[in-house]
Order: C-alpha cells, then sequence, then structure tokens
C-alpha cells in the first residue's frame, strides 16, 4: 500500500477545525494549541501526515479542535498507544499529550516505560499542577500544603519533583516549555518532533479555574529562557540541576538534548535494513520454512 | 471406578493406543526425553499427543510428560498408561496407581523397597518393575547425570522394538552443533539397547504404522498459533509473561529474526492491549496474548476500541483462577468473561480455538473478521490446547486470504469526507476505515462519544444513533458466522456439547460410543448460533452438556439464548484436562 504525500506545503487554515473551544478563559492549553500548529506548519508536516494522540483530562479536548489524524483515549494510557502507532509506520510523525494528573499517576508506568524504551515520539505534557476536568483535585505535582477538591485539609501525600523524576530515568531529550510564550513553545516543539527518540516537553501552564498557587502571571516573572544565558543543552548534569532548581526562578527551553542514542525501532534486530513498514508489510506470509522444524 | 475404566477401555479396543508417562522433577530433562520420544515415534509412522503436568516452579516439584501413541489420529491423553518411567523415587512413591494391568514401571532408584500396599498393587495388576543400573553405565561412560535420558529413551526405543537408527538420527539432529556431546550421546543409545539385552522378556507391542504420519507436523497449540498469525501478516506481537499465554510470546519471539516482526514484551498487559491497538489503529497487524488476570487489565482497552471501532485481536489463554489460581493447569473458566468484560454495550466477537489446527487457521479468521468490522475479537484457548504436543497435518498454505475492509484506493480516499468515517448510515453500522496518513479528509479516532467525524457529540440524539450504529454491526456479524460444527450422527439420539479444548478428546472418546452419538462443537461462541443446536435438541433423546468449567457457561449461554435448559452436564474444574478413558466412562455413564 503506498501513501501518496501531499505536495505543497500546509497553512495554520489546513489545521484549522470548526468546532468551539471549551476550555475556560485563560487556559493554558490555548496557548499549546497555537504552538502545535505552528510547529506542525512550519515543519511542513500536512495534516494527512501526522497522527496527534491525546490522554483524558482538559488538554484532551483539543483532540477535535484542530485537524490531522487523531486519537482520544484513555485516562492515562496515550503513550503505549502513540508508541505502537509510530512502530507500525516510523514514517509518520506521533505526538501524545498527556496531563500532569494522568501521566504523574496512573499513567507514571507507561511514563516511565516510555522513557526507557526510548520510542522515537513526543510527549507535551500539560502542566497545570492539578485535575482540572474533574474540577480541581490535587495531581502528585500539586504542592503538599495546598488544600484541593477532595483535599480541604490540603493532601497529606507528598509532592513528586517531576523534572527529578524524569531525568532519573536518563532520557534523551527534556524540554519546559511556558505556555504564555507560544514563539518559545514552537521552536522547542519543532527541535522535539525532530528528535531522534523519545522527547520529553514539559509545558508550565496556568489553571485560571482550580490553580491558584502557580498562576500565569507568578509563572510569567519567574520563567526565563536557558537559550538566553548560554545554556549548553548536551550538558546532562547542569541540564538537571536547571530543571530542578525552579524556587527563585523557572528555567525554560531545550534543557537537555542527545541524539547520539538509537530509538527502539534503531535497536530492534528484525527491523535492520527494512525499508517497509509494519504498515506496509501485512499480507500472508510463507511460513512453510517455519513448519519444517515441525516434522 | 479406575477398574472399571480400564475394563471399558480394553473391551472396546477399537483404536488400539497405548501410552507412556514420563515422571520427575522440574529439570530433570523429561521434557527432552519427551520431545525426543515423540519425535522419533511420529517419524517411525505413529500418531502421537503429548502432555504435560508442572507445578508452577522452575526446579523440583513432581512434573509428568505423557506421550498417547497409536496408528489412528488420537489427541487425547489416557488416565491410565503402559509405561511409567520414573527419573525420581517419587515416581515409585506415587505414579504406581496410574498403571494399566499389565504395565510397566521402569526406574533407576538402587534398593528402594516397595511398600506392602505397592507389592499388592503390583501382584494385583501384574506390573513390572524394571530397575536400571543408569547411574553405573553413566560412571562407566563418564557422561554426566542429564544423560541418562538419553540411555533411557533408548532403552523404550527397544522395548517398542524399533530401529535403532531412527533414534540415532533424531538425537543426531538435535546435537547437530554439539559435536562433543553427539559423540557421547550416540554411545548413551546403543548402551541403552545393550541394557535392553538383559530384559529380553520385555517387550511393548505398538500397532503397525502408517505412513501418513511420518510427514505430519508434531507442535503445541501454542505455535500453531505463532504460526497462524505470522501467516495472517501479523507484524507486531506484544505481551506480558503470563501462563499459559507465556509460549505463544517465546515463540513468535524467537522467529522474529526469520519474519522481521516486532516483539515487544511490555510493562504490563495494559500496555500490551494499547501499544497493540496503536499498531492496528495505524495499520498493520498486531496481537496481544494473557491469561485472566493479565486480561482483567485490558479490558478498558477492549472498550476503548470498541468506541474508536478500532479492530484488535486479543488472545486469552485461559487456565483456573479466581486470582493466580492455578498457574500451570487448565480450564474453560473464562468464556463468560470474554463474553462481557469491559464497561459499555458494544460487537465482539469470542471464539475458541480447540487444536493445533484451528489454532493456525482462526488466527487469519479473527483478523479478517477484526478489520471488516472494525471490532475486538478475543481468540479463547487455554493451558491444554497451549502445551500439549499434537500430530498435525502440514497446513494448507494457499487458501489464505487476508480481508481488510479498508479504503486504500486513492481516487476513493480523496472523495472522503471527516464525516464518513463514523457515518451513521453506513450499512450494517461498518462505516469506512482509511488509514493515519492516507492523503484524504482527516478523522479523530475519539474515545468520547462522537459525531461521524469524530467530534465530540454529547447530544441525546447522537448518542442514541452511534451505540445503535456499532449494535448493528452484531447482527452482519452474527450472519456470516457459520453454526457450530456437527460431528459423529447428524441425527444424534445423543446430543454431546462443547466447546475448545475438549473436541480432540469428545472425538477420540466417541470412536468407542454408539454411532448414534452426535457431537456440537462451538467454534464462535458470541454472538451465538442456535438454528442448529435448536433443531437438534428437540429429536435428540437425551443432550449432555461437557464443560471445563463449575457453571457450565456454554450451557448457560445456550439457555439464555434457546430457553433449552440442558439436564446432563459433565464438568470438570480441578485443573485437569478431559483424559480420554475417563471421559468415555462418564459419557458411558450417562448414556
Amino acid at each position: 500500500m503506498s501513501i501518496p504525500l501531499q505536495t505543497s506545503a500546509p497553512t495554520m487554515k489546513d489545521y484549522h477545525s470548526q468546532n468551539q473551544s471549551t476550555w475556560c478563559d485563560g487556559c493554558g492549553d490555548y496557548g499549546i494549541w497555537a504552538a502545535i500548529k505552528q510547529a506542525l506548519v512550519e515543519l511542513k508536516i500536512p495534516p494527512t501526515q501526522t497522527l496527534l494522540c491525546y490522554d483524558v483530562g482538559c488538554h484532551g479536548n483539543m483532540s477535535d479542535k484542530l485537524l490531522g489524524y487523531r486519537f482520544h483515549g484513555l485516562h492515562g494510557r496515550v503513550l503505549p498507544f502513540a508508541a505502537g502507532a509510530k512502530i507500525a509506520n516510523p514514517k509518520l510523525p506521533v505526538i501524545a499529550f498527556g496531563g500532569d494528573g494522568a501521566s504523574f499517576s496512573e499513567g507514571i508506568g507507561h511514563l516511565v516505560h516510555a522513557v526507557r524504551s526510548h520510542y522515537p515520539i513526543v510527549f507535551v505534557l500539560h502542566n497545570n499542577g492539578n485535575y482540572g476536568l474533574t474540577q480541581g483535585q490535587a495531581s502528585s505535582l500539586t504542592p503538599q500544603n495546598q488544600p484541593m477538591n477532595t483535599a480541604p485539609n490540603s493532601i497529606p501525600e507528598g509532592t513528586l519533583n517531576s523534572m527529578d523524576f524524569i531525568f532519573s530515568l536518563e532520557p534523551t531529550f527534556v524540554a519546559r516549555g511556558f505556555s504564555g510564550d507560544i514563539k518559545q513553545l514552537k521552536e522547542i516543539l519543532k527541535t522535539a518532533i525532530s528528535h531522534r527518540g523519545f522527547a520529553f516537553v514539559d509545558v508550565l501552564q496556568a489553571c485560571p479555574t482550580y490553580n491558584h498557587f502557580a498562576t500565569h502571571t507568578m509563572l510569567m516573572q519567574k520563567c526565563y529562557k536557558v537559550e538566553d544565558e548560554n545554556h549548553d543543552s548536551s550538558d546532562f548534569v547542569k541540564a538537571r540541576k536547571l530543571a530542578v532548581d525552579t524556587g527563585k526562578r523557572i528555567a525554560t527551553g531545550i534543557l537537555y538534548r542527545n541524539e547520539n542514542v538509537p530509538n527502539f525501532i534503531e535497536r530492534l534486530v528484525p527491523r535492520q535494513g527494512k525499508t517497509t513498514t509494519p504498515v506496509e508489510e501485512v499480507q500472508t506470509f510463507d511460513v512453510s520454512k517455519l513448519m519444517e522444524e515441525f516434522i | 471406578m479406575d477398574e472399571r475404566i480400564c475394563k471399558c477401555h480394553f473391551q472396546t479396543p477399537v483404536v488400539s493406543r497405548l501410552s507412556l508417562k514420563i515422571v520427575g522433577a522440574s529439570g530433570q530433562g523429561l521434557d527432552s526425553i519427551g520431545e525426543v520420544m515423540a519425535k522419533a515415534l511420529k517419524r517411525s509412522g505413529y500418531c502421537v499427543f503429548g502432555y504435560r503436568e508442572f507445578p508452577s516452579l522452575i526446579k523440583g516439584g513432581h512434573s509428568s510428560n505423557q506421550l498417547d501413541i497409536s496408528d489412528e489420529k488420537i489427541a487425547s491423553s489416557e488416565v491410565k498408561v503402559n509405561i511409567v518411567i520414573a527419573l525420581n523415587h517419587h515416581g515409585l512413591e506415587h505414579n504406581l496407581k496410574d498403571l494399566k494391568p499389565g504395565g510397566i514401571l521402569i526406574h533407576s532408584t538402587p534398593d528402594w523397597k516397595l511398600s506392602k500396599e505397592d507389592k499388592k498393587l503390583i501382584d494385583q495388576l501384574s506390573l513390572s518393575i524394571i530397575e536400571l543400573p543408569i547411574e553405573a553405565t553413566l560412571r562407566k561412560l563418564g557422561a554426566k547425570p542429564i544423560l541418562g535420558n538419553v540411555l533411557l529413551s533408548a532403552f523404550i526405543w527397544s522395548v517398542f522394538g524399533q530401529d535403532i537408527g531412527a533414534l540415532k538420527k533424531m538425537v543426531g539432529e538435535k546435537f547437530a552443533k554439539k559435536k562433543d556431546l553427539l559423540e557421547l550421546n550416540m554411545r548413551c543409545i546403543e548402551e541403552g539397547f545393550m541394557v535392553r539385552k538383559e530384559f529380553s522378556s520385555l517387550s511393548v507391542a505398538l500397532p503397525k504404522p502408517q505412513k501418513k504420519w511420518q510427514k505430519q507436523l508434531l507442535i503445541t497449540g501454542s505455535k500453531a498459533m505463532g504460526l497462524g498469525a505470522v501467516h495472517a501478516g501479523m507484524r507486531l506481537y506484544a505481551g506480558y509473561p503470563m501462563t499459559p499465554s507465556s509460549p505463544l510470546l517465546s515463540y513468535v519471539a524467537s522467529i522474529q529474526n526469520q519474519t522481521g516482526i516486532v516483539i515487544k514484551q511490555a510493562e504490563d498487559e495494559i500496555t500490551a492491549a494499547q501499544l497493540v491497538s496503536g499498531a492496528m489503529f495505524m495499520g498493520t497487524r498486531a496481537l496481544t496474548g494473557t491469561s485472566g488476570g493479565g486480561f482483567d487489565l485490558m479490558s478498558e482497552t477492549l472498550s476503548l476500541n470498541a468506541i474508536i471501532e478500532n479492530p484488535t485481536v486479543f488472545v486469552l489463554a485461559q487456565r483456573p483462577g479466581p486470582a493466580t489460581g492455578l498457574p500451570t493447569w487448565t480450564g474453560q473458566a473464562d468464556l463468560l468473561m470474554a463474553i462481557h468484560t469491559a464497561h459499555g454495550e458494544f460487537t465482539r466477537l469470542v471464539m475458541s480455538v480447540s487444536d493445533s489446527d484451528d489454532a493456525f487457521t482462526l488466527m487469519n479468521e479473527a483478523f479478517n473478521i477484526a478489520e471488516e468490522f472494525q471490532i475486538s475479537v478475543i481468540v479463547l484457548t487455554d493451558k491444554q490446547i497451549a502445551e500439549a504436543l499434537y500430530t498435525q497435518e502440514q497446513y494448507n498454505l494457499t487458501k489464505t486470504k487476508i480481508k481488510r475492509g479498508l479504503t486504500t484506493d486513492p481516487e476513493k480516499l480523496r472523495k472522503l469526507k471527516s464525516s464518513d468515517r463514523y457515518a451513521i448510515d453506513a450499512k450494517n453500522g461498518i462505516s469506512p476505515r482509511w488509514l493515519p496518513g492516507s492523503d484524504a479528509a482527516t478523522y479523530v479516532a475519539q474515545g468520547d462519544e462522537h459525531g461521524p467525524d469524530g467530534s465530540v457529540d454529547e447530544t441525546a440524539a447522537n448518542a442514541k444513533a452511534q451505540l445503535e450504529k456499532r449494535m448493528k454491526k452484531m447482527e452482519a456479524l452474527k450472519s456470516v458466522l457459520p453454526e457450530p460444527e456437527l460431528f459423529g450422527s447428524q441425527e444424534p439420539e445423543t446430543l454431546l456439547v462443547g466447546w475448545g479444548s475438549t473436541k480432540s478428546v469428545v472425538l477420540d472418546a466417541m470412536k468407542n460410543l454408539s454411532p448414534s452419538v452426535g457431537y456440537l462443537h462451538y467454534t464462535r461462541l458470541w454472538p451465538l448460533k442456535t438454528a442448529t443446536f435448536t433443531k437438534l435438541a428437540k429429536s435428540a433423546k437425551k443432550i449432555i452438556l461437557i464443560e471445563g468449567n463449575y457453571h457450565g457457561q456454554l450451557g448457560q449461554l445456550l439457555k439464555q439464548e434457546t430457553g433449552v435448559d440442558i439436564k446432563d452436564k459433565i464438568l470438570k474444574y480441578d485443573g485437569r484436562p478431559f483424559f480420554y478413558d475417563e471421559l468415555l466412562k462418564l459419557i458411558s455413564d450417562c448414556i
């Protein structure tokens, strides 16, 4: 089966959906939504040549607010679905989106193994520090002393240091964006899409309805761009320190990037030298040679 | 009871069969003796059926590997065997009672003192107890204890009156790449034949060999399934180890380099199910397999695939539950789970393989139906099928037709609208499916209730219309499924009803039953076809349900769908399969 390629360069209009947005005014999802469309257009990827996979949460409501081949799945499970899709057809860029609620609770096992497996996909973390769609419960990234829905006395559990956790998994691409800086986020996403393996993009975003501890204004004041301060993104130790140290200032930009590690598909021995994709290979396979061992 | 079984068997020797049971600790090499003997016997012209029992551990425990041998088609095991080979003293303690009258027990435990009861039993049944000087012989040859297995195999081979050359050829192939071991193996074979001369009165006559078995395959259900899936165009397999689905994962992993398939050992069953769903969504053929506990975890994904109308195939290899239950034993208790699990109402196909034959052929059918109807197909198997060794005709590879139900023609693709993907008015509820990457209008595979292009739509009218669209596929699917197959009498006075691994043993038992007995075998279990059953139930004097579970789950389904309540039930739920002699007696008692 041949997949014909669209030749003319796509425009923002090609990604435009008629469906009206359902996010709250001031939601950080708007910025991420704009940045991803811009990144795809600037990379000249038409909507027919990408797969956008959404987890369940407020961000997932983006799934029908833009065009492209899209998938909106189960809470916490977006990564293995996206990985399976990518392995089946490595020619298509696959971008997965998930919130901090699902990704660091129900889906944390998938996240660990997606980094470890080094699937060549992008993961965009919509990080608003709480469960928005279910009305403001604490996520594992919500500060411990913060009263939330279902936890009026604040949550008894500790807070997960998401960046320290991600760096402990030896990732090859870690970036942090801010939904209020669409231009920078677009550039981050473009590089992430071009990355050889698993690209983790943490996007800090406001949740004006439920998150009163990390507001848009606060994020705007604290975020700075590492590219303005000559950060060496090949320095793993420095990158980890920058990522974790968010007390006074929050570092944004491409924190760490290593293009020298083969990805999951490149490591598969049976796939070496294959020019076809598993999607293109579906046909009856002659097993007569394999039967011989049983005679 | 046991004695009566034996008599019953010997009085009706319609099919001449005999059996050999090798017992010992896991890790002692029972399986290698079983494998060598089974293949050597098949190549010499016998139909062999191999059955393994083992506890859930790697070393120790008391395991067995049984071969049932005949010149005719058999695919079942007997409770009572002709020969027991005991690799350690536990066999002497536990397996004397497994022997038929006139049976032989071979062991190598020096100075074993038989109990009074044992001596009585030996006397009663005229058993022969043979002690082989294996240790001394191995010492003489300077061979390691594990080679005792070769010595034993050669001894038995000689007792069967078979040619030494055939066995040497077999073992030669196995050790072709280990020249140093090869020579020692050959000497052990010769020594086994020498030792046999000291027991010249000992002999077991095999039936006359048949040429037709020689070129057939000797294959487990798991490997048959793996071959079938690869033949059907499966290009990715993802799974998490869980007995009895693990042998399927191991087999497809072992052939990845020859086939170019992707193997992914996932971090859990949820991941395996999601990976496979993503791969199928993108447009390849992908498969996952698990057992009950793992399938519990996959059920959420099953539900997801229903609403996004994403074709998927799941292999559910049954073992007894609840919970960890009996990990290495068999059962048929997950039928109703396969039909009912996962939230929401939707169309699915549940089918079950029954032996090494349909374990191969049904894989393509499963993929075809999954893709043509855009539904999930659950293929049931069980530990019995997964691990049993069948003598199997070589698979016909020319008949397989892959049907994908995909829109791929560039002209047709260009004409598609996003709203065609989940169009409510699609015939039989089956709307066009086209793959990501196609030069066509795009859509969203939406886990929320959605309109025709996948956009979220929670209106009452849409919710009703989309659910009805998806349910329409059920009737369409039912109309293309074949009726269950009827074996034996086509107008049965006694109607046996069953599914799955029960088929082989029922067919073996039926050779000794009245020709007025018929067996109705269900392969496709949901949606359930009932016309044949209803017709036969009206004219049959007796209906007997045979199932490996407590409730008689197929019986419950038949009652639900037809109102016919099967009164006579032969149900087994102790982790063991039905045995030939056991089932023959149970059915005879019922009739």
